[in-house]
């Protein structure tokens, strides 16, 4: 199910929304700079395989 | 291409397994373990003569797939008519029932006792050295695209259909007949691009061989049908190959009218059933209406629907169209990324029988000088496990995009080297360090790290920098004389999932003001999917810097490939105006704020690899 999430450039500040699909692959642009620093805002906490976690 | 097949039917040395799939592949280059699910056909085709006598008395009639449903078929049939082995196969989908056996009219009738109702399907393992994926195409639906009246409007069908129509195999027998009141068409139309070049339905690819597939056809029903007018409306000609335009040209002299445009609305004469075609000719720019008997969609062609199951089974990777991407476009168009695994025809990208007939003899080639060879040479930056320092977590194995490390839980992993590409990505997960790349070892790169921050690291931006894009991204730009600020250092790796967290915020420690990491594009990616992790990793670190109350931004992320020498400037024209901002009461705390724990942890964990790597090649 796609659902709208939250972004912020960390290279200008743009702050975006752009639909996100589970399992998706996608190299995310800024649309105002076309800068990869692209930060998912609304990234929980959770760990990953790799036994990383964003805490 | 049946007497192909029966060739390859024949071959000493070709086993042929039709009527089967792939399970399972395990292993790596050399030492490929294949897990084959050979299907129930429940006839033998050993004994099997194709006499016909069971399909005779099936009462099953389905709609034939290979007459793209304008035939019949019984349940129990041969799929073509060039079909190797030349056997029926009952389809137990379609068959009224073998447990009980509630018809069994063709075991019946069968001479030669070939029909066995308890046959079932059966698993075999091959023992291969290399694989060549050569799975094909499928072609385009377009029933999402009802703006031209396929789903609406009968005598709208497809080239697919067409091509069964026409041909003498056909179900028509090649007499081409329309389907409303299978009398011989009059005005045919081709529409091209359906599917293709069309971003609105997520394919903007060309499918590469419809126009002169168009171009063909409008030539068979020139020969066949001298009283025939065909139309094609299309958005640009692509005949290209050998003899190509020599094709396009007789077309046009045969009297076929081609006009620049697509239809823009499709409709129906209830009374004729023909259909009325509304067109902006972009060529003169004028509104034009056609009336056609018939209406040909040539139908683009899409990537294969087992695709992403051949892509789990071999580490394989798609680009943005969904085709197999290949270890290089330019100079490995044969390889997959995946060491001993080549391609062979659409599965790769959309081509003509020429190239895909190219393809697969060159991978014939691959894989026979692979194998001939009987040893292969492993760049000196492969993974080793320091087994002193591993905690049997099994992460590595997870990150890893070539399935090079082989792991079960409450066992040390094993590194297949034949299988390491090098990317790195397995070290910089690691928490333990416990894995260490050769020739780019966490203490290396910590080293270079700490030699450019040694001094005034305040007037420097910190670049890491992927050996295959980005730092050829760099090169690219210094040899075009593009000026960018001088003030970046850079630090290559092998990808850009080489670089760890510890050492991005080791290049914080030290002073940095900003430290950029950089990579191939998604679809460039060197290592199948390995700059993946890259994008999780700075994520974590971008929310870490958070919670420390370092600024986020300080940490840029960037994907140049090696063509983009203008963008490699452009970035380090940004990032200078960034570390600008950055003042150096704000680099005191960074390195305050980092200072503690990390560090001791690092010491103790390189302490614990030195005293390993010792015992260890």
């Amino acid at each position: 199910m796609t659902k709208k999430e939250s972004f912020r450039c960390m290279m200008c500040g743009y702050e975006f929304e752009e639909p996100v699909e589970p399992g998706e692959d996608k190299e995310r642009t800024c649309p105002m700079c076309r800068s990869n620093s692209i930060r998912h805002m609304k990234k929980r906490a959770v760990k990953d395989k790799t036994g990383e976690s964003d805490e | 291409m049946g007497p192909k097949a029966i060739d390859v039917g024949r071959h000493p040395n070709i086993e042929l397994l039709t009527y089967s799939e792939v399970e399972a592949v395990s292993g790596y280059v050399g030492n490929f373990s294949v897990k084959i699910r050979k299907k129930a056909r429940y006839v033998d085709p050993e004994v099997c003569n194709s006499c016909n006598e069971c399909a005779k008395v099936c009462p099953v009639v389905k709609p034939d797939e290979y007459q793209m449903g304008l035939g019949s078929r019984k349940a129990i049939y041969i799929p073509y008519p060039q079909a190797v082995p030349c056997s029926y196969i009952l389809n137990m989908d379609d068959c009224l029932g073998t447990t009980p056996i509630a018809c069994g009219k063709c075991a019946d009738v069968c001479e030669q006792e070939c029909i066995d109702y308890d046959d079932r399907d059966e698993i075999i393992e091959r023992d291969v050295g290399a694989v060549i994926v050569a799975i094909g195409l499928d072609v385009y639906d377009p029933t999402e695209l009802d703006d031209y009246g396929y789903t609406r409007f009968e005598n709208v069908i497809t080239s697919m259909e067409f091509e069964r129509l026409i041909c003498a195999g056909g179900p028509t027998a090649g007499h081409f007949i329309r389907p409303t009141d299978r009398e011989r068409p009059k005005r045919i139309g081709f529409v091209q691009c359906v599917g293709s070049r069309n971003a609105a339905i997520g394919r903007p690819y060309c499918s590469n061989i419809c126009c002169m597939n168009t171009i063909k056809d409008t030539l068979l029903l020139a020969d066949h049908y001298p009283d025939l007018t065909n139309t094609v409306f299309y958005q640009d000609i692509r005949a290209f190959g050998k003899s190509f335009e020599d094709m396009f040209q007789r077309s046009k002299e045969a009297g076929t009218r081609y006009i620049r445009g697509l239809p823009g609305d499709i409709e129906e004469d209830p009374l004729t059933r023909n259909l009325l075609v509304t067109v902006e000719n972009t060529t003169t720019g004028k509104l034009e209406r056609h009336e056609f008997d018939m209406l040909v969609l040539s139908v683009g062609v899409i990537p294969p629907k087992d695709l992403a199951k051949i892509s789990g089974l071999l580490t394989l990777s798609k680009t943005s169209d969904g085709f197999f991407l290949e270890s290089h476009p330019k100079l490995k168009p044969i390889d997959a990324p995946t060491r001993g695994v080549y391609f062979a025809g659409f599965c790769e990208s959309p081509k003509d029988i020429k190239d895909s007939v190219c393809q697969a003899g060159a991978a014939a080639s691959r894989s026979g000088a692979l194998l001939n060879a009987g040893q292969i040479t492993v760049e000196a930056i492969t993974s080793y496990i320091i087994e002193d320092a591993c905690t049997k977590c099994g992460a590595c194995a997870s990150v890893c995009p070539y399935g090079a490390i082989i792991w079960e839980k409450g066992q040390f992993p094993v590194v297949v080297e034949a299988a390491c590409a090098g990317c790195g990505c397995c070290g910089a997960t690691c928490k333990s360090n416990a894995i260490v790349m050769r020739h780019f070892t966490d203490e290396q790169l910590i080293a270079q790290i700490r030699a450019i921050l040694a001094d005034k690291p305040e007037d420097k931006v910190f670049v890491f920098a992927c050996n295959w894009c980005s730092y050829a991204g760099g090169d690219m730009a210094g040899i075009s004389r593009i000026h960018y600020p001088s003030t970046n250092r850079v630090v290559r790796t092998m990808c850009s999932a080489r670089v760890s967290e510890d050492m991005v915020l080791e290049a914080f420690r030290c002073g940095a003001p900003i430290v950029l990491v950089s990579g191939c594009h998604y679809a460039d990616c060197h290592y199948i999917n390995a700059n993946r992790q890259t994008v999780k990793r700075v994520q974590r670190l971008w929310n870490k810097l958070d919670r420390l109350g370092i600024r986020p931004e300080r940490l840029q992320l960037e994907w140049i490939s090696a063509a983009e020498g203008q963008k490699f400037a452009k970035v380090m024209v940004q990032v200078e105006e960034l570390r600008k901002k950055v003042t150096k009461e704000e680099i005191e705390q960074t390195i305050k704020a980092l200072q503690e724990k990390p560090k001791k942890q690092r010491k103790a964990k390189s302490a614990k690899q030195t005293e390993a790597s010792v015992s260890t090649p």
